[in-house]
């Protein structure tokens, strides 16, 4: 799928041509151990890195300058995955073949060394004034998750289930470790983030491939490096206790209940934990939705997600808060049902059919097809759809039942109105 | 069948408009696995108080139920049409807007069948006030989860200010008291008028055939019968240009103040050519005058008026229309006010220069656009539900002038139009 060149130790560049898109797709990802620390000073530089730069100190004359290029996309943006923090930089820009005489391609490639490689520096460091700023948008952008109910269930249930883990450890780190960073302590980061990191560099769209790898093996001097082994997460961290209510001003209640699997991303068991999930509520035709909403309507949503990198199931609904036990005890007989091995053959066909589905869908988008690469690749077999799909057609009953029985509850968190 | 052919996008739109009223486009797309489908009644919240399908008098039905509609269309007699779609490895969802309720799948295999599937449940509606009463919790928890939004709250709390009675007004989705008034009947009445195959469109894009769908679906819609179209009777009070309240706040638990300013379109009379050239001028001087790029920005972005969360937008249909410029901001009062002289001093700041940046820009965000299904099937809907053309949208942004741009604004621009909707944090102590 994707075309692979080691241009230093511990960076890749994987160029995929094709047609399918009429834009050109790039994404830099830059890996490093996940921390609060780390993950705070991340989120900073990568807003400090956005807004600014060498040749275009101004935020407004580096966007002026992207609007020229036909509203060419670009934006560093911080995640995390497994034990991971990512910064990434995503840059998409229209095919010249659409655009009368226009050589954009040749300009991004030169502002992809601007952004990265020449940073709005005075005196060898960052910018005072532009880091404070950045820091205050990485606070509110922590705060504003209070004002989205379902985000701070979530967020406050991975804290209770996994204190202090990479689970609940968020890609902008903390209010407190973000007030930590200084312009020179940011400084460090930009250099110990261009020179130390694990670097992926992906490009997928309709270009001539040896001249965008050279020109950008031009561009993008890095160095080798030796990126930091990455610790073993799974440090035995246990819920601070099994159920927990909080409140606040708010009408809908909302339910969100954590369990843990011992399988992770990639083990053997893993199409079956797959299975299991899409059975239990990943879907519209899963236990969850089909019983907790359409039978005994007592929400609008309710499902399942798992999280594979953590080894853990996320139930979550939203419900009347009267109903709290009512709604608790559907969703735990319906993980019972599959303990049980009440599970159909429409069940698991269905299941089947949509994983397929959600993963041809995917790619069909190039960021799709980026995510996904990079995410299989470490598995050390070539991806197809094919694989997983025959994989997934093995998965027989006794096996999601199998799954469901290794399902344990670490803890319930209920979020609700006061006068409730 | 018709092919329109659009050279320099490398598309090749087709179409047909079926004997039974239906309009059907086919846009094939190389190299991808996936398809899109969406089958869309013009139809949607506003579309209140109407004249029945074979009857004299106009009714008024409960507010929300253009909404509940789309909930029930899912729910047949032998059950759930989600559990049919899964089965053939179809995504399936739908929506309900102001004007527009849209049912619609995605799927990599099994097309065919999901398509039919598509078409049958949208044409057999099966209501019982069993099943409807059934609904009323559901669909409880979904407008109180939307209560819980201050972002939701904060739209609707800018549109209620504008308008004095257009159903705009009203959340798409109702209250729960004006659900709670629903019948079997009545959703008989909505889907009867509503859903005949000449009020509706069918856009297929992918990895398909055009010929061999376009057979497919008209040998469906063959084997049904449907009556005669009849032109629908819509009423709409009359609406003044002026907004209904100019500045009203509501307290909710929120860590910082949140703030819209609202600026009411007086042109919304237009259609075709004319409308798509209008809006997208007005697009154009909200960008110019508020986009990443603008001196306004850089000012309130240093100054810590806004943060990530500010945005604009501006809506338009045939009876309404508004923008809305806001944020989450520590001092909203002070943001809407510099935001209103941005608004006033337009004249000035829509420079020839900024205009063309920001068209390149444009253009360009329509050409990315283009590798969206999704973006394609349902804008292109409710494009054509205006009379107007996506695929002309790039030539059209060519022709704009700074004149076409200063006038289009100047129609949201005027004092009496703008309104401004703050939400509060409710801890915070009354000034």
């Amino acid at each position: 799928m994707f075309l692979t060149t080691k241009i230093a130790e511990g960076v890749n560049l994987h160029i995929r041509q094709t047609t399918q898109f009429k834009t050109v797709n790039f994404s830099i990802k830059w890996r490093a151990p996940l921390t609060e620390e780390t993950a705070a000073a991340r989120a900073v530089l990568s807003n400090v890195l956005h807004h600014s730069n060498g040749k275009y100190k101004k935020s407004a004359q580096f966007r002026s300058y992207l609007d020229d290029l036909y509203g060419t996309v670009l934006y560093f943006d911080a995640s995390k995955r497994g034990n991971e923090h990512t910064v990434l930089l995503n840059i998409e820009t229209v095919n010249d073949q659409y655009l009368a005489n226009s050589n954009v391609l040749n300009d991004v490639l030169d502002l992809l060394k601007t952004v990265v490689f020449e940073p709005n520096f005075e005196n060898e460091k960052f910018v005072s004034s532009i880091v404070e700023r950045e820091k205050e948008m990485i606070i509110q952008r922590i705060q504003s998750i209070f004002d989205d109910k379902t985000r701070y269930a979530q967020t406050r249930l991975a804290q209770i289930i996994r204190p202090n883990h990479p689970a609940s450890i968020s890609a902008n780190g903390t209010i407190e470790t973000v007030k930590k960073v200084t312009p020179e302590s940011l400084t460090d980061s930009y250099y110990s983030m261009i020179n130390e990191d694990q670097v992926d560099i992906y490009v997928v769209g309709d270009i001539d491939v040896e001249e965008v790898q050279n020109k950008l093996i031009q561009v993008l001097q890095f160095k080798d490096r030796t990126p930091k082994k990455l610790e073993q997460q799974n440090q035995e961290s246990k819920p601070e206790k099994e159920y927990t209510k909080e409140q606040q001003d708010m009408k809908q209640g909302k339910l969100h209940i954590g369990f843990s699997t011992p399988v992770l991303f990639g083990d053997e068991d893993f199409p079956k934990m797959q299975i299991f999930n899409g059975v239990f509520g990943g879907y519209a035709h899963s236990k969850l939705f089909m019983n907790v909403r359409e039978r005994e309507s007592l929400a609008y949503y309710a499902s399942s997600s798992y999280s594979a990198q953590y080894g853990l199931v996320y139930v979550v609904s939203g419900i009347e808060p009267a109903n709290e036990k009512k709604a608790t005890d559907v969703i735990f007989e319906q993980l019972d049902a599959i303990k049980n091995g009440e599970i159909t053959d429409l069940e698991l066909n269905q299941t089947k059919a949509m994983l397929t589905n959600q993963l041809k869908e995917a790619l069909d988008l190039a960021r799709g097809q980026i995510d996904i690469y990079d995410q299989y690749k470490n598995l050390g077999e070539t991806f197809s759809v094919d694989k997983w799909k025959e994989r997934w057609a093995k998965v027989t009953k006794e096996d999601v039942q199998k799954m469901a029985s290794q399902v344990k509850l670490e803890a319930i968190y209920f979020l609700c109105g006061k006068e409730a | 069948m018709k092919a329109i052919e659009f050279n320099q996008l490398d598309e090749t739109l087709y179409y047909k408009k079926l004997s039974n009223g239906l309009d059907v486009y086919i846009l094939p797309k190389k190299g991808f696995s996936k398809t899109f489908v969406t089958f869309t009644t013009k139809y949607g919240s506003i579309d209140r108080t109407f004249v029945p399908i074979g009857e004299n008098e106009s009714i008024t039905v409960p507010d929300g139920i253009a909404h509940f509609l789309e909930h029930k269309m899912f729910e047949k007699e032998d059950g759930d049409v989600f559990q049919q779609f899964s089965e053939a490895g179809a995504s399936a969802n739908a929506f309900t807007s102001f004007t527009r309720t849209a049912y619609l799948f995605s799927a990599t295999d099994n097309i065919y069948k999901s398509t039919e599937t598509l078409l049958n449940f949208v044409q057999e509606p099966y209501f019982t006030e069993e099943t409807v009463n059934k609904e009323k919790g559901i669909i409880g928890q979904e407008i109180t989860m939307y209560d819980d939004q201050p972002d939701w709250r904060l739209y609707f709390g800018a549109i209620e200010n504008m308008y004095h009675t257009h159903p705009v007004k009203i959340d798409i989705a109702g209250t729960i008291e004006s659900i709670d008034k629903i019948t079997a009947e009545h959703l008989y009445t909505c889907y009867n008028t509503f859903y005949h195959p000449s009020n509706m469109l069918l856009f297929v894009v992918g990895a398909i055939d055009p010929t061999e769908m376009m057979a497919f679906i008209e040998d469906n819609q063959n084997k049904k019968e449907f009556p005669e179209p009849t032109p629908i009777e819509r009423h709409f009070e009359d609406e003044p240009l002026d907004v209904a309240v100019k500045e009203r706040e509501l307290k909710m638990d929120v860590q910082k103040p949140k703030v819209y300013v609202g600026l009411k379109a007086k042109e919304t009379d237009l259609s075709g050519e004319e409308m798509l050239k209008h809006e997208l001028s007005v697009q154009i001087a909200l960008e110019c005058l508020f986009g990443r790029a603008s001196d306004f920005y850089t000012e309130v972005y240093e100054n810590g008026l806004i943060d990530e969360s500010f945005a604009y937008d501006f809506s338009l249909e045939k009876g309404y229309g508004f923008a809305l410029i806001g944020s989450d901001s520590t001092s909203p009062d002070e943001l809407a006010q510099r935001i209103k002289e941005e608004i006033n001093n337009a004249e000035q700041l829509l420079s020839s220069e900024a205009i063309e940046r920001v068209k390149r820009k444009k253009i360009g965000y329509f050409l990315r656009a283009l590798n969206s299904m999704e973006f394609i099937a349902n804008q292109f809907t409710r494009y054509k539900f205006n009379d107007m053309n996506l695929f002309d949208a790039v030539p059209v942004i060519e022709t704009i002038t700074e004149e076409d741009v200063k006038n289009a604004f100047k129609t949201i621009q005027g004092e009496s139009q703008q309104t401004v909707f703050k939400i509060l944090p409710s801890s915070e102590k009354e000034a």
